[in-house]
């Protein structure tokens, strides 16, 4: 799981991102045959990563390219699938949108039928069988066997039609007999503005299980009668729930959905997988090399401490990663840090591990060199020394240098205590003899050795030579 | 006698124009106030000793010369007693030479002998028999 700790906000976007994508191309394209060859290109994908995993250089080669001409022989080959993919649906339903499942057209079209038998004040009588049979309960009526539709259900019930007065009766998504004629119901309580359609309604539904739909002609209202009851219908909408009620569509949708869902629900968790192993192919699977020279940063130093010497200024590291990230990278991105927090006066050996070093996500530390490092600490301290000056080379001949007077004679030098204490002298740098033929006066830098001396604020870095030339006695 | 005042001359002299006569003598040589305690009256680099004196004091000696000489003479010198010359090159110990001193004065002097890796700066370091640090003479081996 140590992939975790490597992985960066953006990866995690990335992955999203490309699964939502992938997810998005199914929904969109399912049932299509570009989604068959979307899924073979994919098949030829993950081949062609087994055979780089394996080594074997012509397969995986040759699957590359075949999987690269796939991907262009797609857009060609299926450009209007993939246009009218994209022409019927509008932005948001190509992001967001699923593709619903059309509403039973039998009860849609038995519902609008009715709607307009009603608004048009045509009696009607539709009876809907449920598991019983209703052949021993029904009279007459003439098998007709016709694909439902709304024009045939109104001009069943047109009044001219000579079958208009019987019921017709729907089996699935078709009529299977105009003209029926129904059992009346013998109950006495029924109001007197029900007429022999509400009557013959009730009677059958009295009797069976079918679902009995009635239009009255005077008023058109609309009324179903079922298991001995007969309720007023308001609206299409109403009807339509009643109709899907009775045929068991509720179940059958509630079951789609579900089984949509679950659908859904795996083709996403693919998609996902597939793209984290996609991701991890690439970030992983193309592990580049890389060296950079990164100078070690010393923290936590205690205070009036400071480092002396120390083995190394710069480190180098061997990264590796994946192409992309290891070409993304910036030398300041990586850092090398050493805790000074425990070190002592002195030497100090520190050894460089994973956590002294900051890397980016997704890159990975292959070798550092050196692995350790030499820190030598020192407390800082001042020490007032005397100045000397350094001659070199030789005076004119029959020349000397009887005196010197230095200015300042001393100074005030800050460093390290060890190296100090040390130190009795503070030198010059080198001063040439070889111009000096007479007395006078010169000016000459102190020579900081080591380097991590430094003169104290207050004095003077440069001093002042007064020297005294004399003739060499015989 | 003829010596005695060629030495008040040269106390004189020093005195009031140290730099003049030797520049790297003691700045504040102890005084001669008190007979009793030991003072270093003069100390010099100087390139031989001849008729008991420096001879070519100096700061800077040429390595050609193949020896220099640490000069220190003592006035008074109370009792029988020795002194160090502590010779330094650079900041790191080359010699350290003993040497007695006699009342009631004494000139006293070391010498070391010059390889060609002895040139630098160098220090010679006047201390008494306790080790207590009378005077610090400074000079550099050239070419």
């Amino acid at each position: 799981m140590s992939f975790i700790h490597y992985m960066r906000w953006q990866d995690v976007i990335d992955i999203l991102l490309n699964s939502y994508i992938l997810f998005r191309l199914y929904v969109l394209f399912r049932g299509t045959y570009v989604f068959r060859v979307l899924t073979g290109i994919a098949f030829l994908w993950i081949f062609q990563r087994i055979s780089v995993y394996f080594g074997l250089i012509l397969t995986s080669w040759v699957m590359q390219g075949i999987t690269a001409l796939l991907a262009l022989i797609i857009i060609i080959v299926f450009r209007n699938e993939i246009r009218s993919v994209l022409q019927a649906k509008n932005l948001k339903a190509i992001l967001f949108g699923f593709p619903q499942k059309s509403d039973p057209t039998t009860i849609q079209t038995i519902a609008e039928s009715v709607k307009t038998l009603s608004r048009r004040r045509i009696g009607a009588l539709i009876v809907l069988p449920a598991k019983e049979n209703l052949d021993d309960v029904l009279k007459g009526g003439i098998p007709v066997q016709g694909l439902i539709s709304k024009e045939m259900i109104t001009s069943i019930f047109w009044s001219d039609n000579p079958v208009h007065d019987g019921a017709v009766i729907i089996e699935g998504d078709r009529i299977a007999k105009v003209g029926v004629i129904l059992p009346l119901s013998f109950k006495s309580d029924l109001p007197s503005r029900y007429g022999t359609r509400h009557r013959a309604a009730l009677g059958l539904a009295e009797m069976t299980d079918a679902l009995v739909i009635v239009v009255s002609e005077e008023t058109g209202n609309v009324m179903v009668a079922k298991n001995s009851n007969i309720i007023n219908i308001h609206g299409s909408a109403s009807l339509t729930e009643i109709l899907k009620e009775h045929m068991g569509l509720h179940e059958v949708e509630s079951g789609y959905r579900q089984q949509e869902k679950l659908k859904m629900g795996i083709a996403a968790v693919v998609s996902f997988f597939f793209i984290t192993g996609m991701w991890f192919s690439f970030s992983k699977g193309l592990d580049t090399l890389i060296t950079l020279e990164i100078p070690v940063e010393y923290t936590n130093r205690k205070p009036g401490f400071r480092i002396v010497e120390a083995s190394v200024n710069t480190v180098r590291l061997h990264l590796a990663g994946s192409g992309a990230l290891i070409k993304s990278i910036q030398p300041e991105q990586v850092q090398v840090k050493l805790d000074l927090g425990h070190a002592v006066m002195g030497r100090n050996i520190f050894s460089i591990t994973q956590d002294n070093i900051t890397l980016p996500p997704g890159i990975f530390i292959r070798k550092v060199v050196p692995s350790v490092i030499e820190v030598t600490l020192d407390e800082t301290i001042k020490k007032e020394l005397p100045v000397q000056v350094d001659w070199v080379g030789e005076l004119p001949a029959g020349l000397i240098l009887s005196a010197v007077n230095i200015d300042p004679e001393n100074v005030e030098i800050v460093g390290g205590k060890r190296i100090l204490q040390t130190l009795s002298t503070i030198y010059t740098e080198k001063v040439h003899l070889e111009n000096l033929k007479e007395s006078g006066t010169i000016f000459a830098n102190l020579a900081l050795t080591p380097a991590s001396l430094n003169i104290a604020s207050g004095s003077k870095d440069k001093v002042k030579i007064a020297y005294v030339i004399k003739h060499r006695a015989k | 006698m003829r010596l005695k005042y060629i030495l008040i001359v040269i106390l004189c002299l020093n005195l009031f124009f140290p730099q003049l006569l030797f520049a790297q003598n003691p700045r504040h040589p102890t005084s001669g106030v008190t007979k009793k305690k030991l003072t270093l009256d003069r100390a010099v680099m100087c390139e031989d000793i001849k008729d008991f004196a420096p001879h070519n004091p100096a700061v800077v000696f040429s390595i050609k010369i193949g020896k220099v000489c640490c000069y220190t003479s003592f006035d008074p010198v109370p009792e029988k007693t020795f002194i160090y010359h502590k010779w330094f090159h650079r900041d790191s110990p080359s010699t350290n030479k003993r040497l007695y001193l006699q009342p009631p004065r004494w000139a006293t002097f070391s010498t070391i002998q010059l390889r060609e890796t002895d040139k630098g700066p160098w220090r010679v370091e006047i201390s008494d028999q306790n080790g207590k640090l009378l005077y610090i003479l400074r000079f550099s081996i050239t070419d």
